[in-house]
């Protein structure tokens, strides 16, 4: 192995300015994509755990939907497709006009795609309460909302502080995908560096740093939310 | 919409299936791949001998740390360093394919084996059967039968997840969908075909998935 | 046969036992009682080295099975076992279950062990079996099979940890019958059970034990008639009398 170590490229101009700034977006794209998969994806999965078949059958829909085709050919589909099949002045505003195109779609794109993830950790865990529980809220004379609020939602987000962390996680690490559409961040970062300076032992040695310290860091916090927030007698699906 | 164009689909269907081949060839390699060496990860971590153990531990959460494309890039560059001379994509992608996987597998495979209650261990054992034959022979097959739905859908994300080649060029199903898509200024038809022709594929395997879970329920 | 000489074992802090001492000679048949958390369980499973212990010996056949040199997985070919939850393996046919070991462990040839496996099952009572698996039969009928997979080995004595605990009540008596019979052939047994109908029957001493210790070790008779200590008259009373 014939290979000329230089890491002090990773604390020069401009390349240490395009890491931070490739981290920056990383973590811009993940926020952003982390909230509309948060909130449809909640949405959705309380859908399918409803008594009405058609909102179930929309929740299951979206999910098989989105859960089957390959992240990256959403990406392109947001990106190439979508633009041309709207109507010719939305299509001319998305094209020309819409802020940070890339950005955008990605963010969308990513939040979408896991939004079905997200639904079906909320639908396990609602329905990981069981029966009995949504039973005794309608005895109460509780309407189907307030068992919702007051009986299912507060147990069943404590259950999934595990899996959705780690779809968090997963999120954090699919932003690495809006690259193939021109956005630069962490991954595409690193990979301008080697292409620069050919030191891409260096630089994909920064970015998998990153990207583990992160990873390892939310899993500890995960832990301590976790214990803090535990409801005795219930166990975190997928905890170990 | 109304000019969809189906021929630019028919004209390149050779072409397009070529591309499905590498996209099957690659998946099937890397699940073969990646099972080999997450069952050995699985009994690394499961063996009681602390180091191992551990290596076993810090190998598989760093895996599932990064990203994928992260993964296939540091091969790419990687491999034909460490070999000395260029080895094309395919390689390189295929040993972070297995690499990335076999992460994966081996957390799969691992809670499959401690799904096997204590007692069937301890009655291999008082049979006088060694440890090679204990986890052959009695734990390994009832492992497999309850992951196997588990393990099929990680195929099928695998399948998806081969489409990240993208990155470096090698023609899978999506490069070469999109080469046509480029080359013909067909975009909307192709991407849309090549979504269709994957979500069926994913469907189809789910659909699997959901037979077989059905069966192992009864 | 089987000595044990002052055993002791910990979980951590937690002591589970302190030096037990006893013996079962060739062809006698001891049964094991106590209360539930009394260590009976976990002492019969130091016999075959399923559990560690920290202090004391076991000879088993003048092996020792504390020694670190021993190969254990030889000596546990030669001891049969029978589990509380039958462990049967699930993913194999009744008659695959009494084979597989035959064939991987003692190397017997596939038919010889085959042969072996249909005799047995005959000779348990479910000849008619063979093909079926565990999953279809009856908790009763997996005990007596488990019973035929440990006879398969030729064992020179077999341990029995509360074969009949998992069994509804409908069911207890046809493994115990099998037990009996076995017991009337000679074979040297240890059985952890509650069943003191059983023990009356067919045990030539009983072994009472209470927080991890050997309280009572007699005679059946002796045992039954007047027990020494406290305990084992408190215990008596309550499991003879409902």
């Amino acid at each position: 192995m014939n290979y000329n170590w230089d890491w002090s490229i990773l604390v020069s101009e401009p390349y240490m300015g395009w890491l931070l700034q490739g981290f920056g977006w990383t973590i811009a794209v993940s926020s952003a994509a982390w909230l509309i998969a948060f909130t449809l994806g909640s949405t959705l999965g309380i859908m399918r755990t409803t008594e009405s078949r058609l909102l179930r059958w929309i929740g299951t829909g979206y999910v098989e939907l989105f859960r089957n085709v390959p992240l990256l050919v959403q990406f392109f589909l947001w990106f190439f497709v979508f633009p041309e099949i709207l109507p010719d002045d939305a299509s001319r505003w998305v094209k020309r006009e819409m802020p940070l195109p890339a950005f955008t779609t990605a963010v969308v794109a990513l939040g979408l795609y896991t939004a079905s993830r997200v639904c079906e950790q909320v639908r396990s865990g609602i329905e990981a309460i069981g029966p009995g529980q949504r039973a005794a809220g309608k005895a109460m004379g509780f309407s189907e909302p307030q068992i919702y609020r007051y009986v299912l939602l507060p147990v069943g987000y404590r259950i999934i502080i595990p899996p959705l962390t780690s779809e968090f996680l997963t999120v954090f690490k699919n932003s690495s995908l809006a690259l193939t559409i021109g956005v630069i961040e962490l991954t595409a970062a690193t990979r301008q560096i080697e292409e620069y300076t050919f030191q891409g032992f260096e630089a994909f040695t920064a970015a998998t740093v990153i990207y583990s310290v992160i990873t390892f860091a939310v899993m500890g916090a995960m832990r301590v939310v976790e214990r803090r927030t535990r409801v005795p007698g219930t166990v975190a699906l997928g905890a170990k | 919409m109304s000019d969809f164009d189906f021929s630019v689909i028919l004209d390149n269907l050779p072409f397009l299936i070529e591309g499905l081949g590498m996209t099957f060839l690659l998946t099937l390699l890397a699940i073969a791949g990646g099972l080999a060496i997450g069952t050995l990860l699985a009994l690394a971590r499961l063996s009681g001998f602390a180091p191992l153990a551990m290596v076993a531990a810090a190998y598989t959460n760093f895996f599932r740390s990064l990203p994928l494309i992260l993964v296939i890039f540091w091969f790419y560059f990687l491999v034909p360093l460490i070999l000395g001379r260029p080895v094309g994509g395919f390689y390189s992608v295929l040993v972070a394919f297995i690499l990335f996987e076999a992460a994966y597998y081996s957390e799969i495979i691992r809670a499959g084996i401690s799904s096997v209650r204590s007692g069937q261990v301890a009655a291999a054992r008082a049979l006088g059967m060694n440890y090679w034959q204990t986890m052959g022979d009695v734990v390994l097959p009832q492992a497999f039968r309850a992951m196997t739905p588990v393990l099929l859908t990680q195929a099928i994300i695998l399948f998806q997840d081969t489409s990240l080649v993208y990155v470096v060029g090698l023609k899978d199903f999506l490069v070469s969908a999109e080469l046509v898509a480029n080359r013909d200024q067909r975009l909307v038809e192709m991407f849309t075909f090549a979504a269709a022709v994957y979500l069926v594929f994913c469907l189809l395997g789910s659909y699997a998935v959901r037979r077989l879970q059905q069966r192992f329920a009864t | 046969m089987i000595v044990l000489d002052k055993v002791s074992k910990r979980y951590g802090d937690f002591q589970v036992l302190t030096d037990c001492s006893t013996q079962v000679a060739r062809s006698e048949v001891v049964v094991v009682c106590g209360p539930s958390g009394s260590g009976k369980s976990t002492l019969i499973k130091t016999v075959n080295g399923l559990e560690p212990f920290q202090g004391g010996t076991i000879t088993v056949d003048g092996i020792d099975v504390g020694d670190p040199k021993t190969d254990l997985t030889r000596l546990r070919a030669r001891i049969g076992m029978v589990f509380q939850n039958f462990e049967l393996f699930p993913h194999m046919s009744v008659v695959q279950n009494i084979r597989v070991a035959q064939i991987k462990v003692l190397k017997r040839p596939e038919a010889e062990a085959h042969q072996k496996a249909l005799a047995l099952l005959d000779r348990v009572g479910l000849g008619e079996q063979a093909e079926k698996f565990p999953s279809q039969l009856s908790g009763g009928q997996q005990q007596r099979v488990a019973i035929a997979r440990a006879l398969a080995m030729d064992p020179i004595a077999m341990l029995f940890d509360e074969p009949t605990s998992a069994l509804d009540p409908e069911m207890i008596n046809e493994v115990l019958d099998v037990m009996q019979e076995l017991a009337a052939e000679g074979m040297t047994m240890m059985v952890v059970t509650h069943e003191m109908g059983f023990a009356r029957r067919v045990a030539d001493r009983v072994i009472f034990m209470d927080e991890g210790r050997i309280v009572e070790d007699a005679e059946t008779d002796q045992f039954f008639g007047t027990p020494r200590s406290d305990r084992a008259q408190l215990f008596l009373s309550k499991i003879l009398h409902h």
